[in-house]
């Protein structure tokens, strides 16, 4: 499935109340100040909520920044254009 | 952000209801700035014994979409009996309008979603007897200190019950579920939040997620936070006085199939036999609405001549036109259609629910009166009746004046016995929980869980100490240390490791390094319990003096004061924090309601 990159960025923004333009290959549990573990449950369950996968336990507490989550989405077959 | 920014936000949510447009209203009223917030406030509670952190921003849009301005206190995970027992609690300090007592079986009810099959009929029902009583107690007490309205939920059935196809689990659990009923009904505004019907709806499969219950005690899934969240925003709504009163209907392709001006009488779609069947289901549903006490109205573009002889002479219509307390068929946009009939029946626009099958019209009403729902119907005609059902619009706390006034009195009389019948301290409640603290020095089986603890734990961690496993275990193999850690059993369950406590000696002197208690047992007096033993394995050194520090974090108040109770002394304050110390002159006091246990180490 291909989907556009604005869409992911999206569910950042949303899920930490922050501005689409600031979510980018920087953005990571280290630089945002909003991540915290209760909003990363948050951004688990909304990332599969938007693309209807389903992570498994170790991809869940991997995705801990914009370039992994990008590579985890790879690897359930979403691509970004 | 600013009212613009909420206003987008939920006007986004509105048509795109998805979890992420949940999240955008949730941090929009977060985020919020000014004084003058646009809608009144809404206090409301959350008690709970799982994680429910991902269903607040569902919550809160609800709220939001419901002309509330949400504050929100989520009381610490597995702390009910804290916050409900203790007159000066955070949850009575808070003074929520509105309480959610939310529980999952698993942990309140081990014996019943565990090792059923082990139980006797005799346990079963005691079991079933004592979650009641446990609950009625806490609703019992919260109504001493607070007269808002408290939300329960029921459990959901057991998907694999324990006996196979013989069971008898499922019948204990709608037991227990009756018995909650039963008490929402004697106890004065108790409610129910029917989990286990929301849950069946969706599949227990589908909504209960294993893998987030096993990593951090969420139940829910995906699938389950909105149908769930939604089902609160009905609670939220119901209590509040804003239900719905006034159901307004387009007619083509909404009340039947087809165009009515195009297709004529004979041509249009309505009665027992596909496509007609669902218009006519849709009716039934908007018929049963009716009975409910709802209001209808029409509001279509017509000839008012060619709908009138629908609804007059077409035998498949079931509403019929003295269904309908108002009528605007015209072409005039329906922005202005809606408005006239909500003066004519002198009731405000946000009692409106507006259905329509044209996303040009909804989106209109949408843009011009934010205050009216809306309901865009799908081309699909057989969704219709669960589209219209789905939003709960209408759902009330009782079906009419009489039936209210009755119900009163009933509740009030059953309060008043209630309340004469309700005592209990929290000390009284621990003191029933029969709790046992093990104490052991770590030994290879506890390393992971102790390493885990000083990763994890933010709250009630003195010194906030990382530590890997080869860490904690050069620290356990050092003479000059002492590695505790604490276990924690009650009556209901074992919470297995809950505490650690790092001991460095030196000179006749003890320094604590790490102490630190997961947060889940807070609230209980164990943090002396463990501080006591701790003590003892001093003086059995030989020493007389204790150290210790508390390093503040964002999130380790609730340690701040640890010391100063126990009768430490500051000696010497930093940047990093204050340096404390004690002069041992004996063994510790020990709570009384703690039973104690020395775990000797397994060779």
């Amino acid at each position: 499935m291909k989907i556009s990159e604005e869409r992911l960025k999206q569910v950042l923004a949303d899920v930490f109340g922050i501005d689409v333009r600031q979510i980018g290959s920087a953005t990571s549990v280290d630089t945002v100040k909003e991540w915290d573990s209760l909003k990363h449950l948050n951004l688990v369950l909304a990332l599969e909520q938007q693309f209807d996968i389903t992570f498994t336990v170790e991809q869940t507490v991997e995705i801990l920044n914009y370039p992994l989550i990008k590579a985890v989405l790879g690897e359930h077959g979403i691509e970004f254009c | 952000m600013s009212v613009a920014s909420l206003n987008a936000a939920l006007a986004r949510l509105k048509k795109d209801s998805s979890y992420g447009a949940y999240g955008a209203v949730s941090s929009a009223l977060d985020h919020f700035q000014g004084l003058e917030k646009p809608y009144s406030f809404l206090r409301v509670a959350f008690l709970r014994n799982f994680t429910l952190d991902p269903l607040i921003p569902v919550i809160k849009g609800e709220a939001a979409l419901a002309e509330f301005f949400p504050e929100i206190y989520l009381g610490g995970f597995d702390q009910i009996p804290q916050d409900v027992f203790d007159p000066q609690s955070a949850l009575y300090q808070f003074k929520p309008d509105l309480i959610f007592l939310l529980q999952w079986l698993d942990p309140l009810a081990p014996g019943l979603t565990g090792r059923f099959a082990s139980l006797s009929p005799e346990q079963v029902d005691d079991e079933i007897a004592r979650v009641l009583a446990l609950v009625r107690q806490f609703v019992t007490m919260i109504r001493q200190y607070s007269d808002k309205p408290v939300v329960l939920n029921n459990f959901p059935l057991p998907s694999y019950p324990a006996m196979g196809i013989v069971d008898v689990q499922v019948q204990a659990v709608l037991t227990l579920n009756a018995g909650l009923r039963q008490l929402a009904k004697e106890v004065a505004d108790i409610f129910l939040v029917d989990m286990m019907s929301v849950l069946a709806r969706i599949g227990a499969e589908r909504g209960i997620d294993e893998r987030y219950w096993q990593v951090g005690r969420a139940p829910l899934g995906p699938a389950a936070l909105l149908p769930v969240g939604r089902e609160f925003g009905k609670f939220i709504r119901a209590l509040n006085g804003r239900t719905r009163k006034c159901l307004v209907l387009d007619c083509d392709q909404v009340l039947w199939g087809g165009i009515v001006g195009e297709d004529g009488l004979k041509g249009i779609r309505i009665g027992t036999t596909f496509p007609g069947s669902c218009f006519q289901d849709f009716q039934r549903e908007v018929l049963n609405l009716h009975d409910r006490g709802v209001l209808l109205a029409l509001c279509s573009k017509n000839n008012e001549a060619d709908v009138l002889e629908v609804f007059r002479s077409h035998s498949g219509m079931l509403l019929r036109e003295e269904h309908f307390a108002a009528r605007r068929i015209n072409w005039e946009d329906k922005a202005t259609n809606l408005e006239a009939i909500a003066r004519e029946l002198n009731i405000g626009l946000d009692s409106l629910v507006f259905v329509d099958d044209s996303p040009f019209e909804c989106d209109l009403v949408r843009e011009r009166l934010p205050q009216v729902a809306v309901v865009e119907l799908s081309a699909e005609s057989w969704r219709a009746r669960s589209q219209l059902m789905a939003g709960g619009y209408f759902d009330a706390l009782t079906f009419s004046g009489e039936d209210r006034q009755r119900t009163r009195m009933y509740r009030d009389d059953a309060r008043r016995k209630v309340l004469s019948a309700a005592t209990g301290t929290l000390e009284e409640y621990l003191a029933m929980l029969g709790m046992i603290a093990g104490i052991g020095r770590a030994g290879e089986a506890e390393i992971s869980r102790i390493a885990q603890l000083t990763q994890k734990t933010n709250q009630f961690n003195l010194t906030t100490q990382r530590y890997t496993e080869d860490e904690i275990r050069r620290l356990a193999g050092d003479p000059a240390v002492d590695v505790f850690y604490l276990r924690l059993r009650d009556k209901v369950s074992d919470m297995g490791i809950v505490g650690v406590g790092i001991i460095k000696y030196q000179a006749q002197q003890a320094r604590i390094d790490t102490f630190l208690l997961s947060c889940r047992v807070l609230g209980r007096e164990v943090e002396k319990a463990f501080f006591s033993c701790m003590i003892d394995a001093v003086l059995e050194r030989n020493c007389r003096l204790v150290r210790g520090q508390f390093l503040a974090t964002a999130k380790n108040a609730p340690a701040a004061d640890f010391y100063r109770l126990l009768g430490f002394v500051p000696a010497a304050e930093n940047s990093r924090g204050v340096d404390w110390e004690l002069s041992l002159t004996g063994a510790f006091p020990r709570p009384a309601m703690i039973g104690i246990e020395v775990i000797e180490p397994k060779e």
